[in-house]
């Protein structure tokens, strides 16, 4: 558990103060120069991320979509290359999204995610229009104050409260809003009436409860790092991964809702006098996913694809690249499995060495 | 590369039947100034785009000695090989790359080089050893050993001759089964070793073809003295991206289309799942 922060040392500028009255107002402001995603109740009652159009719907209240926030950034199927056939020719133009949004309501494991994400298509070569596309979204995290049941954010050192991916985090103090801006762009967001600073007394409050939400938590946060060192020395028994193996149903569940995950595949789909080249979201799940068109699949059996996921996903090789563990916590691959190979159960099964199903 | 994943639009400026399924696509930037300023590494892969179908990576079969053309060859497998052999001279296709490694041309200089090609494996090879042979006096003693199945599937039946008949490289070709006609040697690569003198220490040998006959050919060379770093081989993946972004062709954290796809041996052992 990291040390209280230093009530003292703190920029007091970058600490502010809403009413909670004052929020709906704040989102119909920042409505006018963006477009707002938040959670709210789908029509069958399911929190999820979309489109603010009615500000009062925004949910704040405990709970987080089972679907990340991860499809504004990495949609689904996602336009990546216009081909456009004419008289001339084919004519290609990249697609880009640089729409102004704002996600309002994150979570920190997903700002993590985000975070995650944006670093890995920064790295080597740069995809610049993701990066365009990402660059255009300001996060406004809520901060956990009551865990969720199923997440295990601390042990990733991904919440309950965000450090990086966000650019305003909220604090729910009961009838207010402690607003903390993290970037430049966050704090212009908070910077201005309804606004107002916050007291020493709120941000002492805050971190109250910060460490409260921690220990919540209980110690669990060794149980990651056991499982990378075995994972990274590949000293997991061959016999685990394939006992792990009747227990995955390949459906790509775990993939498709994971906040890091950004495998995918490339398809043209026909339009009005061409194609649209699109990236989509795939999973290393699949037995497809290596099967070359030879019929040689160098990962043929389901436990070699378990492994990588998990490899890619915990290993020292993955963190050092990366810069970050593949996992912050959200706990939505427990919700979604359709077996029970999701994260905490495969970490407890290398940690102890044995797989109970 | 500007955008990551936007192809520059080419035209098919010729093409050869090479075997029954393979056929060799001379393409043309259709931007001449973007052709000439174009260059690439032997040992480096393309990612072409047949619209409509998608992108798939394949070597560059053609040398940058020699940049008039970007040619690849290209056996029918699937959808997007397919509908690449339905096309026509003069048809638009895409483009992207170059990708991936490529072969350390530099650090050959002066040594003895070996070619093992198999099959289909010859392409990325040819690139290679135009390259060396334009610039012959760089290399030492220059060695090719090719097979394929039958005669009919031997890939650049015309080149085999030219290079038969010239005095500065050695060339032998094996077949697995003969055909009425053929008056060649039979036998899988591996038997070629023994009609020729190898130089361990002093060649680098590039192996090229089917897992299979890599394997085989592997084992041979180390156990006649081949030292690892010496055995210089390509390895093929499920690719989407080619930029190492998409994630189909990794191996632990390695990926075939930026870490690779050309390695030594010693290297390839160390690649764990
Ligand atoms: C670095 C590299 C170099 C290659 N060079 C050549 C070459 O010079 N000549 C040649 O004939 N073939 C080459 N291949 C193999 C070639 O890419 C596949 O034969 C081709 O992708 C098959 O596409 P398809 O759409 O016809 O097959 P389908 O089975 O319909 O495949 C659909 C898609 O899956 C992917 N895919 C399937 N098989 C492979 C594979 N083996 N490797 C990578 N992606 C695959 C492609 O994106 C393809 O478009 C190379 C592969 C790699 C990785
Ligand atoms: S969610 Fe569970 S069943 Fe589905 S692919 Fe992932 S591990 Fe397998």
């Amino acid at each position: 558990m990291r040390p209280a922060n230093d009530v003292q040392g703190r920029d007091p500028g970058a600490s502010r103060l809403l009413v909670k009255s004052d929020l709906v107002s704040w989102i119909r402001r920042l409505m006018d120069d963006a477009e707002v995603i938040a959670p709210a109740a789908g029509a069958g009652g399911d929190l999820m991320f979309g489109p603010v159009t009615d500000p009062a719907s925004v949910w704040l209240g405990p709970g987080n979509p089972l679907q990340p926030p991860k499809q504004f950034v990495l949609p689904q199927t996602d336009p990546i290359v216009r081909i456009e056939r004419n008289g001339g020719g084919v004519q290609v133009s990249s697609i880009s999204d640089e729409r102004a949004r704002v996600i309002f309501g994150m979570r920190s494991c997903d700002a993590r995610g985000m975070a995650y994400l944006r670093r890995m298509q920064a790295t080597d070569l740069p995809d610049d229009s993701y990066l365009r596309r990402a660059d255009r979204i300001a996060v406004v995290t809520l901060a956990c104050t009551t865990p969720c049941t199923l997440g295990f954010c601390v042990c990733c050192d991904a919440g309950p409260f965000a450090r990086d991916g966000h650019d305003v985090q909220l604090v729910d103090l009961g009838d207010r809003f402690l607003a903390e801006g993290a970037t430049e762009r966050g704090r212009a967001m908070v910077a201005d009436a309804p606004f107002r600073p916050a007291t020493q007394g709120d941000v002492v409050r805050r971190d109250e409860l910060e460490r409260e939400a921690e220990r919540h938590f209980g110690d669990e946060s060794a149980h990651l790092g056991a499982a990378m060192r075995r994972i990274s020395t590949r000293r997991v028994a061959e016999e685990l991964w394939e006992a792990m193996s009747p227990w995955c149903f390949e459906c790509g569940g775990c993939n498709f809702i994971c906040p890091t995950c950004y495998c995918f595949s490339v398809k043209d789909r026909c339009q009005d006098h061409g194609w649209e080249r699109c990236r989509t979201w795939d999973s290393c799940q699949y037995s497809a996913f290596t099967l070359e068109a030879s019929g040689h699949n160098p990962r043929e059996r389901r436990k070699e694809r378990i492994k990588r996921r998990f490899f890619h996903k915990v290993s020292a090789q993955y963190y050092q690249r990366d810069g970050a563990v593949g996992c912050v916590g959200c706990g939505r691959c427990v919700q979604t499995c359709l077996g029970t190979t999701d994260m905490p159960a495969v970490v407890a099964a290398i940690r102890k060495g044995v797989w109970h199903g | 590369m500007g955008d990551l994943f936007l192809p520059e639009v080419a035209r098919i400026a010729s093409m050869r039947d090479e075997t029954p399924d393979t056929r060799t696509f001379a393409l043309r930037l259709r931007d001449d100034r973007r052709h000439d300023s174009f260059s690439f590494r032997p040992g480096q892969f393309l990612e072409l785009s047949v619209f409509g179908f998608g992108e798939a990576p394949f070597c560059f079969a053609s040398s940058p000695t020699r940049p008039d053309s970007i040619e690849t060859t290209v056996r029918r497998t699937g959808q997007l090989t397919n509908a690449l052999h339905t096309l026509a001279v003069g048809d638009e296709v895409g483009l992207r790359g170059p990708c991936g490694n490529g072969f350390d041309v530099e650090a050959a200089r002066g040594k003895d080089l070996l070619f093992v090609g198999g099959g289909i494996g010859l392409p990325p090879l040819r690139g290679l050893i135009w390259n060396v042979l334009d610039e012959r006096d760089r290399f030492g003693r220059i060695q090719i050993l090719y097979g394929a199945r039958t005669p009919t599937d031997l890939v650049y039946k015309d080149e085999l001759r030219t290079w038969a008949a010239r005095g500065d490289l050695e060339l032998l070709v094996t077949v697995d089964r003969g055909e009425s006609g053929w008056t060649g040697n039979v036998g899988m690569v591996p038997t070629l070793f023994d009609k020729t003198e190898l130089r361990p220490a002093t060649t680098l040998a590039y192996v090229c073809g089917p897992p299979i006959m890599i394997k085989f050919v592997v084992q041979d060379l180390l156990m006649r003295g081949f030292a690892e770093e010496s055995v210089i081989s390509t390895l093929e993946r499920m690719m989407q991206c080619g930029v190492g972004k998409c994630n189909h062709c990794a191996i632990g954290h390695c990926y075939i289309c930026r870490d690779g796809p050309v390695f030594n041996f010693k290297q390839i052992r160390e690649l764990v799942e």
